[in-house]
C-alpha cells in the first residue's frame, strides 16, 4: 500500500510542476551526426532521438508509427536538408502535425542550409542522375562547417529555451574550443593524405576530399544515384591500371561488391569508413568519428 | 514497448486505410484464388511501374495526373491483355503472368538506366507507405473503391471475366502507392486463402479476418516501434494459420456459424 501512495504522490506532483521545472528540450534528429552534435551542444538540458542509425540509406527509410510519435511532440526537429530526405520528412512533419517544428518555425533546423555547400549545378537536366538542386548535402565531413553550423543550432536553442541561454553558451564555447583544437591535431595527421587520389562509391565523401585536399577521380556509381554496373566497373579498372588511385573509398551502409571487386582486380586498397556517428565501434561521437575516419584512411597508405 | 505511439491520431488513417483496401481486396482476393492466378496483382502493379517510367521518358514525370492516369492507363491495357491469354492459353495462365511480370521489371531496370529520378517515382509506385497517409489522402480512394464496387456488385450477375481484370487494373494501382505491394498481395491472398474451407459467409470471415489483423499489427508495430506495413503482413499470416488451425474445434465452429 505504502508503495502506490508513494506512486501516486509522485505522479501528482510530476503534473502539478510547472513544465519548465524539469522539462527537458526535445530534440528530433534525422541523422546520427545532429543528434551527436545536439547532445554536445544541449548536454542533460535536451533529449535527443535520432530518427535514423548510421546503418541505414538516409535517402529512404520505413515508416514507423515512433517517428510520428516522436516528431509530434518535438521542441526542434534538426536534419541535413538541402533535398536529403525530401523523400520522406514532407510526409513526416505532415503527419505529425506539431507546429513547434514546421518550416519557417525556430524549431525547424535544417543543418546544411546555414552553410556553403559544393557543387551547386548551374544547370539541373535529369540526364546528370540523381542531383540534388540545392548542392551536395553530405556536409557533416567538413569540420570548418561543423563549427558553423554548431553556432546557429546552439543560437537556435537559446531562442527555443532562453531560460538555459547561459548553459548553452558554457557549451558552445566550449565545444568550438574543442573542436578548433581538434582540427588542428586532424590537420597534422592527416598531412600525408594531401594530394592522394581517391575513387569514391557515393559523392557522400565531398566535403572530406575537399578539406584534406584530395582528388576525387572517379566514382563507382556511374551516375549519382545509380547503381554501379559492368561496363561502367570495367571502364574504372582500365582507367586505374593507367593511374592507379590511393583508395576506394566507401561509407559501412554502402554495398560492399563493387569496391571489393574493383579493389580485387586493381590491387587498390578498398577502405570502409564509418560515415557517421556509430558507424564504428570507434566512431561513438563527432570527435572520436573524425578520428576513426582518419586513422582507417591512413591505414590504408602503403 | 513504447505507449507514445499508441496514439489514435497516428494509427487511425492507418487503420481506416486499412478498411478500405479490405473492402476491394477480400471479394477481388477470392476471385483471383479462384481463377487460380496468385501472381495477377505483382504482374498488374508492375506495368503500371513501367507506364510511370515510360511517362519519364516522354517528359512527363512532372505532371502528377498525367502519371496517375499513365500508369492506371497501363495497367488496364496490360490487365486486358492478361484477359485475353486466359481466354486463349488457359492452361498456362499463371506461366504468362510470371513471364509479364518479369518482362515488366526488367523493362523498367532497362528505360531506367539513364534516369535516376524515375527510379524514385517508380519506388513510391511500388511501395507506397501505410503509416504515412492521412485522411485527406483516402477520400480520392474511397471514391475510386466505391466505384469499383458499384460495378462488380451491380452486374453480379452478367460478370463478364474481362470487367473483373479491368477493376482489379483499377484497384491494385489505387491500392499498391496507398500500401505497398507486400500488403496489397498480402490482403488479397491470405484472406482469401484463410476461408477457402468455409462452408458459407465466406467473404464475412475473411473481412472480420482481415479487420482482426490490420489491428492487431498496427497496434503490434506501434508497441514494438516496427514498419507497418510489413508488421501487418506478418500479422494477417498468424491470424490466417490460427483460423485454419482452429476449424475444427466445436466451440469454434459454434462461434463461426453465428456469422
Amino acid at each position: 500500500m505504502k508503495a502506490s501512495y508513494l506512486t501516486i504522490a509522485i505522479v501528482v506532483m510530476h503534473f502539478a510542476l510547472p513544465p519548465a521545472a524539469y522539462a527537458k528540450l526535445k530534440v528530433f534528429a534525422c541523422e546520427p551526426e545532429w543528434a551527436a552534435l545536439s547532445q554536445e551542444l544541449g548536454g542533460d538540458k535536451v533529449k535527443v532521438f535520432s530518427a535514423t542509425t548510421a546503418f541505414q540509406d538516409v535517402h529512404r527509410i520505413q515508416a514507423r508509427p515512433s517517428l510520428i510519435a516522436r516528431a509530434r511532440s518535438a521542441d526542434l526537429l534538426i536534419c541535413t536538408g538541402a533535398e536529403l530526405e525530401s523523400g520522406w520528412l514532407p510526409l513526416l512533419t505532415r503527419r505529425a502535425a506539431n507546429k513547434r517544428i514546421q518550416n519557417g518555425q525556430p524549431g525547424h533546423f535544417m543543418a546544411a542550409e546555414h552553410v556553403e555547400r559544393l557543387d551547386v549545378p548551374a544547370v539541373v537536366d535529369r540526364s546528370m542522375g540523381d542531383v540534388h538542386i540545392a548542392g551536395n548535402p553530405h556536409v557533416h565531413l567538413s569540420p570548418q562547417r561543423i563549427l558553423e553550423i554548431a553556432t546557429r543550432l546552439s543560437e537556435r536553442l537559446m531562442l527555443i529555451s532562453p531560460a538555459d541561454k547561459a548553459f548553452f553558451k558554457t557549451r558552445i564555447d566550449s565545444f568550438a574550443q574543442r573542436w578548433r583544437e581538434a582540427i588542428t591535431t586532424w590537420e597534422e595527421r592527416a598531412l600525408p593524405l594531401k594530394g592522394k587520389t581517391i575513387v569514391v562509391h557515393h559523392k557522400d565523401w565531398r566535403y572530406l576530399s575537399d578539406w584534406l585536399k584530395m582528388d576525387i577521380v572517379a566514382s563507382l556509381e556511374p551516375k549519382p544515384g545509380l547503381p554501379p554496373n559492368a561496363g561502367h566497373l570495367a571502364k574504372l579498372k582500365q582507367q586505374l591500371k593507367q593511374q592507379p588511385a590511393a583508395m576506394i573509398l566507401r561509407a559501412q551502409y554502402q554495398d560492399a561488391r563493387a569496391s571489393k571487386w574493383l579493389s580485387k582486380n586493381t590491387g587498390i586498397p578498398s577502405v570502409v569508413l564509418p560515415y557517421t556517428v556509430g558507424g564504428s565501434d570507434q566512431a561513438q561521437d563527432l570527435f572520436s568519428l573524425y578520428d576513426d575516419t582518419l586513422t582507417k584512411m591512413l591505414n590504408a597508405l602503403p | 514497448m513504447n505507449w507514445d505511439a499508441l496514439d489514435l491520431s497516428i494509427l487511425g488513417p492507418a487503420f481506416l486505410a486499412g478498411l478500405l483496401v479490405l473492402s476491394t481486396h477480400v471479394p477481388l482476393g477470392q476471385q483471383v484464388l479462384a481463377r487460380g492466378i496468385i501472381f495477377l496483382d505483382l504482374a498488374v502493379a508492375q506495368i503500371a511501374g513501367l507506364g510511370v517510367i515510360i511517362a519519364h521518358n516522354l517528359d512527363l514525370g512532372h505532371h502528377h495526373y498525367w502519371v496517375q492516369a499513365i500508369a492506371l492507363g497501363s495497367a488496364i491495357v496490360g490487365s486486358i491483355l492478361l484477359y485475353l491469354s486466359e481466354k486463349h492459353f488457359r492452361d498456362v495462365q499463371e506461366a504468362i503472368i510470371g513471364c509479364i511480370f518479369i518482362l515488366a521489371a526488367s523493362g523498367s531496370i532497362l528505360l531506367l538506366s539513364a534516369h535516376p529520378h524515375g527510379g524514385e517515382q517508380l519506388k513510391d509506385l511500388l511501395v507506397g507507405q501505410i503509416l504515412w497517409l492521412d485522411y485527406s489522402q483516402l477520400i480520392p480512394v474511397a471514391l475510386i473503391y466505391a466505384l469499383v464496387l458499384a460495378l462488380w456488385f451491380g452486374f453480379r450477375n452478367r460478370r463478364q471475366p474481362l470487367l473483373f481484370y479491368i477493376l482489379f487494373a483499377i484497384t491494385v494501382t489505387t491500392s499498391v502507392q496507398l500500401i505497398g505491394i507486400y500488403l496489397v498481395f498480402a490482403s488479397l491472398i491470405i484472406p482469401a486463402l484463410a476461408v477457402r474451407i468455409a462452408k458459407h459467409n465466406k467473404a464475412t470471415l475473411a473481412f472480420a479476418l482481415g479487420v482482426a489483423a490490420y489491428g492487431f499489427g498496427l497496434l503490434i508495430s506501434a508497441l514494438f516501434d516496427l514498419p507497418s506495413g510489413v508488421t501487418i503482413v506478418w500479422t494477417l499470416a498468424a491470424f490466417a494459420i490460427t483460423l485454419v488451425a482452429l476449424r475444427k474445434q466445436r466451440l469454434f465452429q459454434a462461434l463461426i456459424n453465428r456469422f
